[in-house]
């Protein structure tokens, strides 16, 4: 039996900022335009910085969204405050919009628990990324039947990569939100690429988005490089949700330019044609052209926003260096509310160590 | 000079080969501006400056592998904190105590002193066959896995040691005494015989030694047995069969008197002559310098006093006898003047009790102190 479901795919603007399609009313908001720009310009300097914190071992592994800012800037900017972002690693860009701070994010990947424990009490409610393959999904379905039970009109947004699909955790997660019909935003972003797997081989699906349907909830796709696009399906994704109709799988085919993360090499299994090809689709020079097509932008504002990026990474990764080093038994106080009775007697052996050779072990 | 160490560019990777480098010594740098190329087990990485500045130095050269942790670019100026600087990210202001502190994220010390050597299982068996340290051999295989041939061409010793190769007896000589050195638990105890009972004219020892040594073996026999280290066993012998040191320019021989406990002194003083005279001539058989039961060093024939003699395995016991002296010593409560022999045991303590050993020593000087 052919596979005749067609999935739905939008596309606002091309690569060199054509409009593609009758815009939606809410593009008369300069004020939103410019932002998803200055958003997406910052997070692209700022992945360049972290990867060369890394490469100075000032922090560990970093995963880059480079190629990929566009879904960040517009899941962030189309959930409300009161939403719950649950993240995966590739979500330095969401996590800004949300109030997440740089420095908080340098400590993250400094292997610092500060670095989830953010001062902001807009994201007070918001999930730590979360590394493990597809199980944010899971957690995703319980914060949004918490909603439900509570009967509160918040959605759950949670974010995932291509490989993660193919994961149970990911499958099971989409069954419960159809038959719970729970508030609950799946993004996928397809950047092609599971570390080294291409999407050819991660499934036969024709899309990501087909993955929905069994489950019995919307499956569509974007053009991940398109914030526009990405922007006005997840933004009616979420309102869907809010309004009590369940559940929307949005996929966002973008490419990943960078490694997988500082710890990968992706020219050993990827070919420079391929490169260099989604280089001309990247997200940020077809939002500038667009921008500056409608007035919107020009050569005094960029030189402005360079400085300001320049300026407000430096204080960060100053903020960062200078932040005094956490309590080594600091290990065991952001898991649990509150600690269970054995780890509280290894917290105090720790605890006793540290004191009986003095100082904070840091060494 | 500052120094920017080799940070762990993977997630545990120990090390990186330099494949290029963008600056050289006397460059002026910016903050990310690209250092040098550094080929990790996983990736070729552009590693970038972590601080703007002149470049005093540039560690290692293209092909050279860098482990983390150690420098690899140093810059001009002074060395703020004991040479440490990256990752270190200082002190909050205002908090002293936390200016000594060195707070590293990434960069770990270097762990080329905490690598086990790589080397599979056959050539460990083999290492430890050979005697051979696996830790001091540099491995030829891939990424420097110790193979075979490398612990074969350590245990041969190392290369341009141009030395004369050891032969026949002194070979032999050589990879006793170090087998024993590596098996035997030695323990030695020594004690003097004071002589003065003897006629005059006794000076040679010998004889007297190896009856002194069967009555000892008959006191105490738990010194002439046989004892296997390996199985933890012990069998007895019925007769004391004494092997006697012979020094010769080609080295230690050993042939080895039978039975000693029930022959006649003329006997033994005829069959240790012949002995000597075979070695001398070196036309002794093999099966005379096999199957002592326990061994006489009579050094006293050249030099010394006291000495440690090394058991050989499977025995347990070999006696030291020195040269014969004059000496002061207490006798019936005046000092007078004795010949004494000194003598020395040694005993391996895996089969031998101190206990035992002392019986023993006891039983040979008490017998070597009669005066006939």
């Amino acid at each position: 039996m052919p596979l005749t479901v067609q999935i739905p795919y939008t596309r606002l603007i091309d690569d060199h900022g054509q409009p593609q399609a009758d815009l939606p009313a809410w593009i008369d908001d300069p004020q939103l335009l410019r932002a998803f720009y200055q958003d997406m310009v910052l997070v692209r300097a700022f992945d360049q910085k972290c990867v060369a914190l890394q490469r100075t071992g000032q922090i560990g592994t970093y995963a880059s969204t480079l190629g990929q800012e566009a879904i960040g800037a517009a899941v962030g900017h189309a959930m409300t405050a009161e939403d719950v972002l649950i993240p995966y690693y590739r979500d330095t860009s969401t996590q800004l919009q949300r109030g997440v701070a740089m420095h908080e994010i340098l400590l993250y990947w400094g292997g610092d628990e500060r670095g989830s424990a953010w001062e902001n009490p807009a994201v007070a409610e918001d999930f730590p990324i979360c590394v493990p393959i597809a199980t944010q999904a899971c957690h995703a379905c319980g914060v949004a039947s918490a909603f439900r039970i509570r009967q509160q009109a918040r959605v759950a947004v949670t974010t995932c990569g291509d490989g993660a699909t193919s994961k149970g955790d990911f499958l099971e997660s989409l069954n419960l939100a159809g038959v719970w019909q729970l508030p609950v935003v799946f993004v996928v972003n397809n950047n092609q690429w599971a570390i080294s797997v291409p999407r050819s081989l991660q499934t036969a699906a024709p899309t990501l988005a087909h993955k929905a349907l069994a489950a019995g909830i919307p499956g569509e796709q974007v053009d991940g490089n398109d914030v526009l696009a990405v922007y006005d399906r997840v933004s009616q994704a979420i309102q869907r949700a809010r309004a009590g109709k369940g559940a929307t799988l949005v996929e966002c085919v973008t490419y990943r330019l960078g490694d997988h993360t500082t710890a990968d090499d992706a020219s050993r299994y990827r070919s420079a044609d391929e490169l260099n090809a989604a280089w001309k689709h990247e997200p940020i020079g077809r939002l500038q052209r667009f921008l500056h097509d409608h007035g919107l932008w020009d050569e005094q504002q960029e030189q402005q926003l360079q400085r300001d990026i320049t300026e407000r990474i430096n204080d960060a990764v100053e903020r960062f260096r200078n932040m005094p080093p956490s309590d080594t038994a600091a290990a065991f106080d952001y898991l649990y509310a509150e600690l269970p009775a054995q780890y509280q007697a290894q917290r105090e052996q720790l605890q006793a160590r540290l004191d009986a050779r003095g100082g904070t072990g840091h060494e | 000079m500052k120094q920017f160490k080799l940070p762990d560019l993977g997630e545990g990777l120990q090390e990186a080969e330099i494949v290029e480098w963008h600056v050289q010594a006397g460059d002026e740098v910016e903050v990310d501006q690209l250092l040098v190329s550094v080929e990790t087990a996983k990736a070729i990485v552009d590693v970038p400056s972590p601080y703007a500045g002149v470049i005093s130095r540039c560690f290692g050269k293209p092909g050279d592998l860098l482990h983390v942790g150690e420098p690899l670019v140093g810059f001009e100026g002074e060395a703020e904190d004991s040479g440490t600087v990256v990752g270190n990210l200082g002190a909050a202001s205002g908090s002293s105590d936390l200016a000594a502190d060195d707070f590293h994220i990434g960069a770990a010390p270097s762990t080329r002193d905490f690598q086990p050597a790589r080397a599979a299982p056959a050539v460990r068996a083999l290492a430890r066959k050979l005697d051979v340290e696996l830790g001091r051999v540099s491995g030829s295989g891939p990424n420097g896995l110790i193979t075979e041939q490398d612990v074969r061409s350590a245990s041969e010793g190392p290369a341009g040691f141009e030395g004369t190769a050891l032969r026949s007896v002194r070979r032999t000589m050589a990879k006793n005494m170090a087998r024993a050195h590596a098996e035997v638990v030695p323990v030695m105890i020594v004690e003097d015989a004071d002589l003065h009972g003897w006629p005059t004219s006794a000076r040679d020892p010998i004889i007297r030694l190896a009856r002194a040594i069967a009555k000892a073996c008959l006191a105490e026999p738990a010194l002439n047995v046989a004892f296997d280290g390996r199985r933890l066993s012990i069998q007895t012998h019925d007769k004391v069969d004494l092997g006697v040191a012979v020094d010769t320019p080609d080295g230690l021989f050993v042939p080895v008197l039978r039975d000693v406990a029930s022959r006649e002194a003329e006997d033994l003083r005829e069959g240790l002559a012949r002995l000597r005279r075979d070695v001398a001539n070196r036309s002794i058989p093999p099966s005379e310098l096999m199957g002592a039961t326990i061994t006489l060093s009579n050094f006293g024939t050249l030099f010394g006093r006291y000495a440690s003699p090394v058991v050989v395995p499977p025995q347990v016991a070999i006696v030291g006898a020195g040269v014969i002296r004059d000496a002061v010593v207490a006798w019936q409560g005046e000092p007078a003047v004795h010949p004494i022999l000194p003598i020395s045991l040694t005993f391996d303590h895996r089969a031998v009790t101190g206990g035992e050993a002392a019986r023993f020593l006891k039983a040979l000087v008490e017998d070597l102190e009669r005066s006939s």
